[in-house]
This record gives structure tokens, C-alpha cells and sequence, in this order.
């Protein structure tokens, strides 16, 4: 067995024409795995990107096994990730990759789906808890995100003034840890004398988003900005100031994708925003998922492997919830004026 | 022979039928949709819905509709879950769940039966009201860490393999079609909902049997509730929201009148089967969401066209007679 993992990684290494990495696990092309690319429901442009991102990785790898990329709808996503997720397990899909949208709830889904030989990898949003999943490829560090959220409010406010909170759905996990790091980041005396004064809820449907950003505004007369650590928030928030005239009063921070910021970018709505790929966040969710059904790595901590085109990742343990694993991918790019068009493109 | 085929005529031999061109296609089309583990799946997956659509029979047969039991199953799963936080042992947080179960039924019964105000709108504002409640009392978290024997309740086997929802399901619904078809309240449900003013004029407890009927479905939408908390194991402000729907479509296309007077609970069974099969069998397909939404919506339709259409044609053979 020894023989022939030694001599699979040296075939690899020959292929790629590269020196094996002692430490990092290669993966054997052609391997047959079934996956599910599960998003927290259907029809927004993240998630289509995160599904290239598998796609990519689906067609490199060679797996002989099928990719179905396949959600709820918004209006059921709780209930409906949950019956993808069980179905899976009774198709026997090797994996499910699985953006959380459920909060908990879905724990004792995971968990039977494990039961069945289904694993499950989180990707974008966690389960909090940790229950059924075998490991969160995280974006990047929670941290850190706060850190950059602030920043952004910061330069954006001028260090100084009223801003609000405009988020996805009250239980997003990955949103709340977010805003909570932000908090955390905003104990710092750099920011002083700026105060964070509500967060609300778009539930990441644009006309709900739209229609509380107007809210924030009529509720907080001096405030100066948005923060929206959601695409559809950001967007829906940029595009009712927009619409109202209010650019030159309430700007909108937070995290969005080029391709649908760029305008307000650049008419000076959303003069900065953050964000990572998630086509990269597609691929790399993939390689480990896939490397995990072809039983190139367990899914323990201290593992290492090479993803592809995007190098080499380690699992290690997730510092913000206990006992659950992580694969952190990271960095992320802060985007204004400079630099967004190029992107956008 | 002239039996079976009256019975393939009525509208339950028409489910029956469909029910089992269902199966057979699901059973050609996924070696899985047969096994037991799928079959137990498919009705853990709604089970809290098919429970509340047995008490929807009786409330839509006595001409009335009760839009507020996926707030109430809200709202009780969410008490339990604050309860729990609070330290309330969990047997009395599941009473008192009910228990509100039992008051949201009584507060639409209220308005409805003595003030007479339309069910439509009092189920309408009392659907919005409790869902507030219930998102009032957790806030914007979720809550989990139940007792294990609840948890347990919801997920694992109670019988065998088969988890304690669904027997309770099952005796449920032996239960409602006894209290329907075969009691003399059940014949009250129906002549009331057919004719209200000759029902009250011949000196029946209209009020009283309204009344009953809409507590019951407060209580078992809370009982509803508290299974689906059991069954995820956590509940959040927005648990169960959007059920009332689904358990609707299920109950008009089951065959009962939205008008009121007419339908039966075998019918109402056989649609719970036809929904759960035909989603199950377009999950197994890879069949995404939008679209089983779409097919089960040309469903509903159809169940409301085909006796119109059936009427229609009958009347106009006697006519050309």
C-alpha cells in the first residue's frame, strides 16, 4: 500500500514536473467521486462563482464521478438544505459541499449524512456547532475581516461619525462572527470616535435589504455610513442611496463583488469594499473535498496537501469555534477607485 | 365491478391512482426511492407539516382557514427553546408550549367565532403577531443544547427504525379520520361548513364546534412545532415560517372544498403521500427547488380545474340526455 501511494506521488510529481513536497499530499487524478455543491440557495452571482471554482477543479482533476451543483429556493432555504443534504446521503453522494445557511438546525442532518458515508465540507458559512461537519474551508480568518471592516469605516468616515450595520439573515454564522469581530476590532482607540449605531437584517434579499437601508437612514439622521458585510447588502445599500440622492451623505462600505460594485465605486456611493474570490473559494472547497472521498486525507489536523493551481493548505484547528477543523484560504483584496474596474472586468 | 369503478371515479380513486404512477416512476427512475431508510426519510422531512395538514382538514371542511399554525409552530418551538435557556426543565417547557398552543387557538376562536370577524383576516394578523412573538423571544440567535431524550424524539429511531413523529403521525391520523367520517361531531363539521345559517337555524353549537376545531389546530400546530425543534435540534425567530402553504396545498388538493362542506380525510392522506413521493422522487433526480415548486403549483391547479372541468361535462351529458 506504502509502494503505491510512494510511487502514485512520484507519477504526480513527474506529471506536474515539480519535486514532491515531503510534507504536502498531491491528488491522484481520474478518481471517481460523487459531489453536491450545496449554496444556500440558488440565483446569486457568488455562489455561480463559487461553482466555477468546482467546475474548474472538477474538469482538471479528472473525476470520473459527477458534480451537481444544486440548491433551495430563498423562501425555503432551511428547510430545503436540509432535504438536499438528507437526500444526499440516501443517493450516496460521496460529499456535500455545503454553504450553511441553517445555522444549527442543520447539525443533525450533517450528522446522519455522515452516518450514511456522505461527508460533509462547509464552505463560505459554517455549522456552528460543528456537528456532522468534517471540516469549513474558511475565506478568510474572522479576524481579520473585523480589522478590515473597521479600517474601511474608518477611511471612509474620515475616523469619525455614526455608521450602521446592514447584514444577511440573523443566524449567518459566518456574517455574525464577522460584525462581531469588527466589534472587537473597534475597542481600539484609533477608532474612538466612531460609533457603531444598529445593525440590521436584509435577510441577503436585494428589495428587503434596499428597503432597511432607507430605514437606517430615517432612523439615524447623522449617519455616514453602511457597513455591509454581505454582497446582496452591499449592493441593495449602494443602489437606495443611489436612487435617493444620499451619496454625499451616507456612503456604503463592506464586502461586494466587483462586477456589481463597480458603478458605485466609481460615482463615489461605495468608495471602498473588501472581498476574496469565490471562484477560488469553489476550487479549493473542491480539492479538499475531493481529496477526502478519494481518501487522500482524513480530514485531521495537521494535514497537509496541494490544491491545485492555488498551492499548498493546511487543516488546522478553527480558533473560533472548539473542537471544529478549518482550511483557512485567505487574503482578501480591499477595493476603490484604482483598482476595481480592472477587476470588475 | 360497479363498486371499483365508482371508487376509481371519486377523486380519492384519482389520487390513488396518481399515488401509484408515482411510485412506479420513482422506483424505475432511482434504485434508492424503495429502500427504507428513503421511505422513512421522505416523511421525516415534512412530518411536522403532514401533522398539522390532518387538523387543516377539519378547519377548511367547516369553511374556515387558519393561516397562523406555522407562526403558532414558530412560536411555540421558539418558548420551548427560551425556556430551556432559562433553566425551565424541558417536560415543562414542552406543557407550556402546548399550552400556548392552546391560547393562540382559543385567541383566534375569540375573534373569529364571537366577533365573527373572517378567519382569512384574523388568522392573517394573528399569523404576523405570533411569528413577532416568536422572533422577539430568541432574538436574532439560534438556540440549541435540548434535553438528549427531546433531541432523540425527533432523530433516531422510536419504533425500529421509524422515528416517534412519524408513528405519532400515524396515529394521528387514524384519530381524524375516526372524529371525521365516523362520529357525529365529524358530521357536524361538515354540515356546518356546507350551510352555516341552516346549521345554526336547526339549532346546532355552531360557535362551540368552530371553536373546538380552532384550538385544536393551535394545540397540534405547537405539538407540530415542538417535533420539528426535537427533529433539528436548535430553533431561531424564523423556524417553520412559510409552512402554511404546503400544509394548505396539501389539504385542496386532497380533494377538500376551500369552499367548506366537502372533502374527505382519506383524501387528504392520499395528497400528503402524492406531495411527499413526488418531491422525494424529484430530489432523487437532482430536481432543483424552483422547479419542484413550479410542478407541485401546476399540481394544485389541477386539483382545483379537474372537478370544475368533471362537473361541467357531466352536466352537459344530462343535458344532451
Amino acid at each position: 500500500m506504502k509502494h503505491i501511494t510512494v510511487s502514485t506521488l512520484a507519477l504526480c510529481a513527474a506529471l506536474y514536473g515539480v519535486a514532491a513536497n515531503a510534507q504536502a499530499v498531491t491528488a491522484d487524478k481520474g478518481g471517481a467521486a460523487d459531489m453536491v455543491l450545496l449554496p444556500k440557495f440558488l440565483g446569486i452571482l457568488p455562489f455561480d462563482q463559487a461553482n466555477r471554482g468546482a467546475e474548474e477543479a472538477h474538469a482538471e482533476l479528472g473525476n470520473t464521478g459527477t458534480l451537481l451543483y444544486t440548491g433551495p429556493t430563498p423562501e425555503n432555504s432551511v428547510a430545503g438544505q436540509i432535504e438536499i443534504l438528507t437526500t444526499a446521503g440516501s443517493q450516496g453522494q460521496d460529499v456535500v459541499m455545503l454553504s450553511n445557511n441553517a445555522g444549527d438546525q442543520i447539525g443533525p442532518a450533517a450528522e446522519a449524512a455522515q452516518t450514511a458515508g456522505t461527508k460533509v465540507v462547509t464552505w463560505d458559512s459554517p455549522i456552528p456547532s460543528g456537528q456532522g461537519e468534517t471540516v469549513f474551508v474558511a475565506q478568510v480568518d474572522f479576524g481579520s475581516i473585523g480589522v478590515v471592516m473597521a479600517d474601511m469605516a474608518h477611511s471612509v468616515m474620515g475616523g469619525e461619525g455614526e455608521f450602521a450595520v446592514l447584514s444577511a439573515t440573523p443566524d449567518a454564522a459566518n456574517q455574525n462572527a464577522w460584525i462581531a469581530a469588527m466589534e472587537e476590532a473597534l475597542k481600539d482607540p484609533k477608532y474612538a470616535n466612531m460609533k457603531l449605531v444598529d445593525t440590521v437584517y436584509g435577510d441577503d434579499q436585494s428589495e428587503v435589504s434596499y428597503n432597511r437601508a432607507l430605514a437606517l437612514v430615517d432612523s439615524h439622521p447623522n449617519l455616514k455610513l453602511i457597513m455591509s458585510p454581505t454582497t446582496v447588502g452591499i449592493q441593495a445599500s449602494a443602489k437606495a442611496m443611489q436612487d435617493e440622492g444620499l451619496c454625499d451623505k451616507v456612503k456604503v462600505s463592506g464586502l461586494g463583488l466587483p462586477a456589481e460594485m463597480v458603478s458605485y465605486t466609481m460615482n463615489g456611493c461605495a468608495p471602498e469594499f473588501a472581498l476574496w474570490s469565490f471562484v477560488d473559494l469553489g476550487y479549493l472547497t473542491y480539492y479538499t473535498s475531493y481529496m477526502l472521498a478519494t481518501g487522500k486525507i482524513k480530514g485531521e489536523i495537521g494535514e497537509t496537501f496541494t490544491a491545485g493551481r492555488m498551492g499548498d493548505y493546511t487543516i488546522e484547528e478553527d480558533p473560533g469555534r472548539a473542537g471544529a477543523k478549518r482550511i483557512l484560504m485567505g487574503p482578501f483584496t480591499v477595493y476603490n477607485k484604482d483598482n476595481v474596474e480592472a477587476e470588475a472586468k | 365491478m360497479r363498486q371499483l369503478r365508482s371508487t376509481l371515479a371519486s377523486w380519492e380513486g384519482f389520487l390513488l391512482a396518481v399515488l401509484v404512477l408515482i411510485y412506479l416512476v420513482n422506483a424505475l427512475n432511482s434504485a434508492v426511492f424503495l429502500t427504507v431508510g428513503n421511505q422513512i426519510n421522505m416523511f421525516q422531512l415534512s412530518v411536522e407539516k403532514i401533522i398539522v395538514a390532518l387538523v387543516m382538514t377539519f378547519v377548511i371542511i367547516n369553511g374556515e382557514i387558519d393561516l397562523s399554525v406555522a407562526s403558532v409552530m414558530g412560536l411555540a418551538a421558539c418558548a420551548f427553546g427560551w425556556l430551556v435557556q432559562a433553566g425551565v426543565p424541558g417536560a415543562a417547557a414542552v406543557a407550556i408550549a402546548l399550552a400556548i398552543g392552546f391560547l393562540c387557538g382559543a385567541f383566534n376562536a375569540f375573534f373569529i367565532v364571537w366577533f365573527g370577524i373572517p378567519s382569512l383576516v384574523v388568522t392573517l394578523a394573528t399569523m404576523i403577531a405570533f411569528r413577532g412573538f416568536a422572533r422577539i423571544l430568541v432574538e436574532d440567535r439560534g438556540i440549541s443544547d435540548f434535553p438528549a431524550w427531546f433531541d432523540r424524539l425527533g432523530q433516531g429511531g422510536f419504533i425500529g427504525p421509524v422515528p416517534f413523529a412519524m408513528v405519532l403521525f400515524a396515529v394521528l391520523a387514524v384519530l381524524a379520520y375516526l372524529l371525521l367520517q365516523r362520529t357525529a361531531f365529524g358530521r357536524k363539521v361538515y354540515f356546518i361548513g356546507a350551510n352555516r345559517a341552516v346549521a345554526e337555524y336547526s339549532g346546532l353549537d355552531v360557535k362551540m364546534v368552530k371553536a373546538k376545531i380552532f384550538i385544536a389546530s393551535g394545540v397540534v400546530s405547537a405539538l407540530a412545532g415542538l417535533l420539528f425543534a426535537a427533529r433539528v435540534g436548535a430553533v431561531r425567530g424564523d423556524i417553520a415560517s412559510g409552512f402554511e402553504l404546503d400544509v394548505i396545498t396539501m389539504v385542496l388538493l386532497g380533494g377538500v372544498s376551500i369552499f367548506g362542506g366537502a372533502g374527505t380525510m382519506s383524501g387528504t392522506i392520499l395528497a400528503i403521500l402524492i406531495v411527499l413521493s413526488m418531491r422525494n422522487g424529484m430530489a432523487l433526480q437532482n430536481i432543483t427547488g424552483h422547479i419542484q415548486t413550479g410542478v407541485l403549483g401546476v399540481l394544485l391547479i389541477l386539483s382545483v380545474m379537474v372537478p370544475i372541468i368533471r362537473e361541467t361535462g357531466s352536466r352537459m351529458l344530462a343535458r344532451t340526455r
